[in-house]
């Protein structure tokens, strides 16, 4: 059986430009390289934040590929794992993120936040502590949410 | 961006040929060749692989590409920030090669 070797986000968004910057300011995001149309259009650009990648493109209507804005929402939550996610909360809101859920200690032993970027995409922001065992976050885990 | 951070597998191998190649410079044929010696063709660097790894480097200041004049075959050197993370991962592997040796995972087989 083959095996998956990598799992890429690839999100759409209202202007290319403008998420290139936010994700450069807000969390170090650098351009790997771009594919852009003979009309000009950017099809999409890779970029590397941290050891992962990222893949961000306009969107296409008629492929039904569209930013969060458009759709009213998003279904997925995109977690970064981070030495020091206060510090990348920071960086986020002052590159023009909204918070959603601010940085704090959970019960899984992460220290753990939610911003919202400027196109709408969601993220968290964790530590990666590890230090409970999967029966110690089971018996910290809440009741209901 | 790379502050002591480890390196990945790739970017140290990239790292490890600029500082094999003379005046620790190599262009990208010569690093995907060094690497498929090196590792006895077990890693082969794909050319896209190696682009966006040395667009990384360049943007962490581990590496430079050089001006040249034929921009099929590009030039790029190892920074001293570069050799310093190199270093840094090279002393990490060491430590970790001498627990391998110690835990007999680097034993020659007996003669049968």
């Amino acid at each position: 059986m083959s095996r998956p070797v990598g799992l890429v986000p690839h999100l759409f968004v209202k202007d290319v430009e403008t998420a290139l910057s936010f994700y450069g300011r807000a969390f170090g995001a650098v351009e790997l390289f771009r594919t852009v149309l003979p009309d000009g259009t950017v099809l999409f650009v890779e970029l590397a934040v941290g050891d992962a990648r990222l893949l961000v493109s306009q969107e296409i209507a008629a492929l039904d590929a569209l930013a969060p804005s458009t759709i009213g929402g998003t279904p997925l939550l995109l977690t970064l794992e981070t030495p020091d996610p206060d510090d990348l909360a920071r960086r986020a809101v002052f590159a023009g993120a909204t918070v959603e859920a601010p940085v704090t200690e959970m019960f899984f032993g992460e220290r753990y936040g939610r911003v919202v970027d400027p196109d709408g995409h969601r993220w968290a922001l964790t530590t990666k502590r590890e230090q409970y065992t999967p029966e110690d976050i089971d018996a910290r885990k809440p009741h209901e949410v | 961006m790379s502050d002591g951070n480890p390196l990945t597998p790739a970017a140290f191998q990239v790292l490890l040929a600029l500082a094999a190649g003379p005046g620790g410079r190599a262009h990208g044929y010569g690093i995907m060749g060094f690497v498929a010696e090196v590792t006895g063709g077990e890693v082969q660097l794909g050319p896209g692989t190696l682009y966006r790894t040395l667009t990384r480097l360049a943007a962490d200041g581990l590496a430079e590409e050089l001006p040249g004049e034929d921009s099929r075959r590009r030039y790029y050197r190892i920074t001293p920030a570069g050799r310093a993370a190199a270093s840094r991962e090279a002393s990490l592997l060491r430590r970790l090669v001498a627990a391998a040796g110690d835990a007999g995972l680097l034993a020659r087989p007996e003669s049968a």
